[in-house]
């Protein structure tokens, strides 16, 4: 949970992110397995990776908003190398990586791994939602195939 | 016409090159630096104080200006920068800094070097241990370079793109390299040879992406004005640009119709005298294949999607490469993916060696003017229209 959470224990919980004070609530919130956006209070638009401003209006009143984690796989590329990472093993399959465009608003993305899903399947068009993980003892946010599609 | 009012006032007087390697043997990327921007003083025909402006690229592991006014012992310099990459960040603050008065004859230098984190070999060597990428980056990550092989996927899914499209990029080039004394991949390249090579980040294998070299490019500029003094006939640069839209996120990329490539293209046509029917020699830039394609598409030589066939259709079976119409080649180097990854400075110093007809075997007859698409779709998209006058 993020609650008591300060800054440098942030930090200390996701060792390998870069997190800034931009980006410290987007990441704050994966501590209570919520993908937290900015949306803008002023015209209501998200967007990402999280910006000090809202790019559509220059609004500096931003609230990180959860997200539904529904979308859509837009971009699908297979690793055969890559950095490490606990539960990555390049060796026996390729680790799949998603942009998956979010049901909340047309060109808002999100990029993670897809879990429980056969590789073919893994294909641009397939309806996903969020997951949670553990890696290096804090939750990530993977997606899965949406249960029923 | 968009203003332009440098056009064809910055000329390319001078070139220097260290050529390619996979390792410089023992050589610093500023033993590299200083050799190639030696060589394109010395072929400018000025001294060192006759430059009073440097420019280099901010290449990771790559020496900054001040280090190489030093190294070079230039008396005093009035412009020193150190632009991001790709190459044509660097030619047009050299230009600007040139035309503006900033100073009057700039040393542009590009210095590239092996890290450990893109060559094996590169890692074991003890002197370049102290190069490191700070907090590792996860693998869920479409940045950087991920970010083509990931678009790559899209551009297959929209336009039922086939490997043997991306191939042919790689073909081309490899074709190239084997005309090009400086290039480092020489050894003929098949489509089999192609569709058999490694997968690294599918749908992109080791082929498709540039490969990590050593060496170094050097170039003198100065005002057209200085450079008629010592030929008649100077390489100037007619129209540069740089390309950006405002959602440049690799993974909030609006599409693939809609990135750094079109403003790059919209804008320099808008200032360029000069446009495709025009052209001798193409520059597209292959730091990934998928690039090349899209400046193919970008620059309306074909329609979106249509890059693939548009190559098959342009390919010369004899001299196994692309000659658009039968007469305007494509990276004759070889490009990033087989000359080396200069990140663009390798296709401006060609765009200027074939101008000036001095290409060797490679020398497109009476070739006037080339056309320069740098970088890729989302923070380094540039272009640039080189001529002889």
């Amino acid at each position: 949970m993020s609650e008591g959470v300060d800054d440098a224990a942030l930090v200390e919980r996701f060792p390998y992110l870069r997190i800034d004070h931009d980006s410290k609530h987007f990441y704050r919130g994966w501590l209570d397995e919520r993908l937290l956006f900015n949306r803008c209070d002023a015209c209501e638009r998200f967007h990402h990776p999280p910006k000090p401003v809202c790019p559509s209006c220059w609004c500096a009143s931003l609230t990180p908003t959860e997200v539904s984690g529904r979308g859509v796989i837009h971009l699908a590329m297979f690793l055969h190398q890559g950095p490490p990472a606990p539960g990555v093993d390049y060796t026996t399959a390729p680790h799949p990586v998603v942009a998956v465009e979010l049901e909340e608003q047309e060109g808002l993305r999100f990029t993670s791994t897809v879990i429980d899903c056969p590789r073919d399947a893994i294909r641009i068009g397939l309806p996903v939602e969020l997951g949670w993980v553990d890696r290096f003892g804090a939750p990530f946010p993977v997606f899965r195939p949406l249960e029923g599609s | 016409m968009a203003r332009n009012p440098i056009r064809d006032e910055i000329a390319i007087v001078g070139l220097g090159s260290t050529g390619f390697h996979r390792d410089s043997g023992g050589r610093s990327a500023k033993a590299l630096a200083c050799d190639a921007s030696i060589r394109a003083i010395r072929d400018a025909g000025f001294e060192p104080g006759d430059i009073d402006g440097i420019v280099g690229a901010a290449e990771p592991g790559g020496p900054n200006p001040n280090e190489m006014s030093a190294a070079l012992g230039l008396p005093q310099v009035t412009h020193f920068s150190s632009p991001m990459p790709v190459a044509v960040f660097a030619l047009v603050d050299a230009m600007n800094a040139i035309f503006s008065g900033s100073c009057s004859t700039v040393l542009l230098y590009f210095a590239y070097t092996r890290l450990p984190w893109n060559s094996r070999s590169a890692a074991e060597d003890p002197f370049r241990r102290h190069h490191t990428l700070g907090v590792m980056p996860s693998p869920e990550s479409v940045n950087a370079a991920a970010a083509y092989a990931a678009w790559a996927s899209r551009y297959i899914h929209e336009y039922d793109a086939r490997r043997e499209d991306f191939g042919r990029v790689a073909l081309n080039a490899r074709a190239g390299a084997a005309r090009n004394p400086l290039a480092v991949m020489k050894a003929p390249l098949s489509m089999e040879g192609y569709l058999q090579a490694r997968m690294i980040r599918e749908p992109l294998c080791l082929l498709d992406m540039d490969i990590p070299v050593d060496g170094a490019d050097a170039f003198v500029l100065t005002r057209t004005e200085c450079a008629r003094e010592k030929t008649r006939n100077p390489v100037v640069v007619h129209a540069a640009t740089t390309g950006l839209v405002g959602t440049n996120d690799e993974d909030q990329l609006p599409s693939l119709r809609r990135h750094g490539q079109h403003v790059v293209v919209e804008s320099l046509r808008a200032k360029s005298d000069l446009w495709l029917e025009d052209m001798d020699i193409f520059f597209p830039y292959d730091g990934f294949s998928i690039i090349t394609l899209g400046w193919i598409e970008n620059f309306g030589w074909c329609p979106p999607g249509g890059a693939g066939r548009f190559l098959e259709e342009h390919w010369d079976p004899q001299a196994g490469c692309v000659m658009i119409d039968g007469r305007i080649p494509l990276n004759p180097h070889g490009g990033s993916l087989s000359e080396g990854a200069t990140r663009g400075s390798g296709h401006i110093r060609e765009a200027v060696m074939q101008l000036r007809g001095d290409a060797g075997e490679r020398q497109v007859a009476g070739a006037r003017n080339a056309l320069i698409g740098c970088g890729g779709f989302f923070f380094n998209s540039q272009g640039a229209i080189l001529r002889r006058l």
